[in-house]
């Protein structure tokens, strides 16, 4: 009798050998890639005894608000008149604020967000930031994606290193899903680092186009497989150090390595991606919208046991430097509509307790309004953390809006912090490990 | 630094290199006729090609008057029912003729006679990111591309001057709406950590005060032109990299470029796009030092990059990911066929991830590997699998048809009849590159289980693989 974890490793090595490669390249298998698996499988049972999964262990949704989201209109700080002096044609009404407490409240238009802390599943991280901040976009994103300090250059994301370190059981489809047509940074590892789509029906290779569709299918698959001579001829593109324009991963290994590996990553992932698509629908409606379609995706591919523990969406648009106040309407209306949505679905399908969601946004915005009535780009910000598990509150301390850093709001809690508290209280993973440095938990789970 | 590469070793695999890099790619032909001159005349053929601009004549815009005519009929419109109408003209006309011009600069990147301009015009367009998403003015993107098509070959200080008044540029780093007493900060920060520096070369103060130099630059919204506007420009001492005095905006930018450091940020820019995603430190110093050594003509100094060595270096042929522009042109052109229709073109140029016009934000494309995604990998598979079989379901249905492709000129009879034969005609126009022995062998393996002599299905059949490969992603 093989005791489960056997039987689990046999599984894997069988899905690869057959549903990927396809049977009759079985034997051909690079031996690289043959190692890379087994030696992932071995670590994974060996350090937890049995390997846990997106179908039944606890799931983590990252949202980025990408641009700089105004954190001072979204939680907003009503009870204290600076905030009036300070955005006299930009400030909610008192009147229509959702409060949360007689300091700060919800934006007039995240009534969903509002019900979901009202039900005990919405909690809320005051004056979220880092030291020495950042008002560049692609600086400050960096920062966030790769859990750096601002004074430091480092390449890999911090959802990178937690794959790498904690979750190698799994071939590159199992690791974590970007839905967008980029892979995050934050999922930067020098390993199979998961898999970035938009749209899953066409996420798939169509060899129905050819004329004699079996046989180029036969053959396409046999020309991406990866071979260990472009395994070995590699180390052209390593080495390279993060400099100013450091923008693309750049991982380790040659550039026609790379294209293997996602080829391999593509071909796997594709499968099951779409089995799992196919057969599930959402039973709730989600806004028309790129982050609608993005979270409901998301409940699609866990409902359907998709064994991915990591996704990571987006909404863009945040970087309200002129008139700011309509289109901030709009993308808070989406944020609440979209994030309601998304609960209701998991409740529907009994998911809602497994899955937390943390939103971040590069940076908040300053404290005074622009001439155009906007805001420039600023340093600290609240972020929310929303899910059955997490704890309903405010967590830290509103930074003051007279004492101020060179205009900006002084952060009070570190994100990093933010991290920790969801590698180790959410996924169980060793923060130090993944973050490098031991940061305080807070009490949001 | 940059010693010549030698004439004897000038073949079609190095002219092949040149046409990709320097220009979209083209057919077995035109890289013949640049094997026979050389690569010194070769070179000389992409920096001095002549163009007949006349050719391109600007697309059908919505013109700022008409624009501005439209906006008034809005703000005056009797009725919301009224207003809803023009509104709905305005954003109908925006949209389509978004779509002209996008088929308008593509289809010049496709045909034109000077491909190293408009390579090096796409080259400024992610340099200089601006997105039609912000601007939403396709008549002023229009004129931003022919200013960067201008100064593309040209001095860059000339073109850095050039787009603090571009009118695109104006609205998509908001410096219209920078004043005296309000200074904006976004265009001030860019022009230094994208467009000329890097990020740790100045400092917030720096930002501040040149900010205060950049005031007063507005559009007229009834020419669509820049114009000064000296009441909301601030006149006092500004203080920017260590030197007082009541700088102008283009001091500001003449202060910028006598920094070693832009030689060095351009420098390695030109490298990476034209030439290799990690250069050395000695590269970029080479590079740099052409500029500045050649008062930062662009032209003079790639032509120096395309007549060196390390141009040609086994390392760097063969060795960079294809963008999603040059690899849809050099599938067309390789295919001899025209580009697909204006709307296929948009969406799948969505989905690879470049769509020109629309960076995904103000850095522009971070290109190399991060074209690359699992998703973008196979919608470049399905991509050809489109271009060559014309089944427009392959990429979501619609009525989209592709010309026919020559098979003749591409397969000519006399190569039907055998494998080799056969195979070493169609790689060459597929990769410009030798095939590695495995592949070789596993093609041949094809063609042997196929009868002869090919057909055209199977000519196809053939190139569908080879474009559906990691190979086929390089250039």
């Amino acid at each position: 009798m093989k005791s489960p974890k056997e039987q689990s490793l046999h599984t894997r090595r069988d899905f690869l050998r057959t549903s990927v490669l396809g049977g009759a390249l079985a034997s051909t298998v690079p031996l690289f890639l043959e190692k890379t698996f087994l030696c992932m499988d071995t670590m994974a049972a060996s350090s937890t005894g049995q390997i846990t999964t997106g179908k039944d262990g606890t799931i983590l949704v990252v949202l980025q608000l990408a641009g700089g989201n105004d954190g001072i209109n979204t939680l907003v700080p009503y009870g204290d008149d600076a905030y009036y002096k300070a955005r006299p044609s930009i400030a909610l009404p008192k009147t229509e604020i959702l409060r949360i407490n007689d300091y700060a409240g919800l934006h007039p238009k995240l009534t969903g967000m509002h019900d979901l802390y009202s039900q005990g599943h919405l909690g809320m991280v005051q004056g979220v930031g880092y030291p020495n901040p950042n008002r560049s976009h692609f600086r400050s994103t960096e920062i966030w994606q790769t859990a750096s300090d601002a004074e430091k250059n480092e390449s890999l994301g911090w959802l990178g290193r937690y794959f790498d370190n904690c979750c190698q059981g799994s071939d590159p489809s199992s690791v974590g899903v970007a839905i967008g047509g980029q892979t995050p940074q934050a999922f930067a590892s020098p390993s199979p680092k998961g898999v970035a789509f938009s749209n899953p029906e066409q996420f798939r290779y169509m060899s129905e186009a050819a004329s004699d569709p079996s046989s180029a299918d036969m053959f396409m698959r046999q020309m991406n497989q990866p071979t260990d001579a472009a395994h070995s001829s590699s180390s052209e593109n390593s080495g390279g150090s993060i400099g100013m324009l450091s923008g693309p991963v750049e991982t380790e290994g040659s550039t026609v390595e790379f294209l293997q590996r996602t080829a391999l990553g593509a071909e796997m992932s594709s499968d099951k991606i779409l089995a799992i698509t196919r057969k599930t629908k959402s039973t709730v409606n989600y806004p028309q919208s790129q982050l609608g379609n993005s979270l409901n995706l998301v409940s699609r591919l866990i409902a359907g046991g998709l064994p991915t523990r990591v996704y990571y969406v987006s909404q863009g648009g945040f970087d309200t430097h002129a008139n700011q106040l309509p289109s901030h309407e709009r993308l808070m209306n989406d944020l609440s509509m979209a994030t309601s949505a998304f609960a209701q679905d998991l409740k529907a399908q009994g998911n809602f307790n497994r899955v937390l969601m943390i939103s971040f946004s590069e940076f908040g915005r300053r404290v005074s309004q622009n001439a155009s009535s906007g805001t420039d780009h600023g340093a600290a910000a609240p972020l929310f953390v929303m899910g059955g598990g997490v704890k309903p509150g405010l967590y830290g301390a509103y930074p003051s809006l007279t004492d101020l850093h060179d205009g900006d709001l002084k952060f009070s809690t570190d994100f990093r912090s933010v991290y920790a508290t969801a590698l180790e209280k959410w996924l169980g993973a060793p923060s130090e490990l993944v973050l490098g440095k031991k940061y305080p938990l807070l009490p949001f789970i | 630094m940059f010693s010549p590469f030698p004439d004897k070793l000038w073949d079609r695999k190095m002219a092949a290199h040149l046409l990709n890099r320097a220009g979209f790619g083209g057919t077995p032909s035109e890289i013949d006729t640049l094997v026979a001159m050389g690569p010194e005349k070769a070179v000389n053929s992409f920096i001095h090609a002549d163009e007949d601009g006349d050719l391109y004549p600007r697309p059908e815009l919505l013109m700022p008057d008409q624009m501005a005519e439209l906006r008034r009929r809005e703000k005056n419109a009797p009725t919301e029912e009224v207003r809803q109408e023009v509104r709905k003209e305005l954003n109908q006309r925006r949209y389509s003729t978004m779509l002209d011009l996008r088929l308008w600069w593509l289809n010049r990147m496709r045909y034109t006679a000077a491909p190293l301009l408009e390579k090096a015009t796409l080259f400024w367009h992610g340099h200089f990111a601006t997105s039609n998403q912000k601007v939403d003015d396709p008549y002023l993107m229009w004129v931003q591309n022919e200013t960067l098509r201008r100064y593309a070959l040209g001095k860059f200080p000339d073109m850095l001057k050039a787009m603090s008044r571009d009118p695109a540029m104006i609205r998509w780093l908001d410096l219209g709406q920078s004043r005296k007493d309000h200074p904006n900060e976004n265009f001030a920060r860019e022009v230094m950590e994208l467009f000329s520096l890097g990020e740790g070369h100045y400092t917030e103060k720096d930002i501040q005060e040149s900010a205060r130099a950049f005031t007063g630059y507005r559009i007229n919204y009834e020419t669509g032109n820049f114009h000064f506007q000296q009441k909301d420009y601030d006149p006092r001492d500004k203080t920017f990299f260590g030197k007082t005095a009541p700088f102008t905006g283009d001091e500001i930018i003449d202060a910028i470029v006598a920094q070693p450091q832009c030689a060095r940020f351009i420098g390695r820019k030109l490298w990476v796009f034209f030439v290799s995603s990690t250069p050395s430190d000695e590269i970029v110093d080479g590079v740099a030092e052409l500029l500045l050594s050649n008062g930062y003509d662009i032209g003079i100094t790639l032509s120096k990059i395309f007549r060196s060595a390390a141009f040609y270096s086994p390392k760097v042929v063969h060795h960079q990911i294809k963008g999603p522009v040059q690899w849809i042109m050099q599938a067309t052109k390789a295919l001899e066929i025209p580009l697909p229709d204006a709307r296929v073109l948009e969406n799948s140029l969505a989905s690879l991830g470049q769509i020109v016009f629309a960076p995904p934000n103000v850095k522009g494309w971070d290109g190399g590997r991060a074209w690359i995604s699992a998703s973008s990998l196979l919608y470049r598979y399905n991509m050809a699998a489109f271009l060559l079989s014309g089944k427009a379901r392959i990429l979501g249905g619609g009525n989209a048809k592709t010309a026919t492709i020559p098979l003749e000129t591409i397969a000519p009879s006399s190569v039907r009849g055998i494998s080799d034969q056969l195979l070493d005609t169609v790689a060459f126009r597929v990769f410009n590159f030798p095939l590695p022995p495995k592949d070789r062998a596993t093609y041949l393996t094809y063609l042997e289980k196929q009868s002869t002599p090919y057909s055209d299905d199977t000519v196809r059949d053939l190139m569908q693989i080879m474009m559906s490969t990691p190979d086929y992603q390089l250039t």
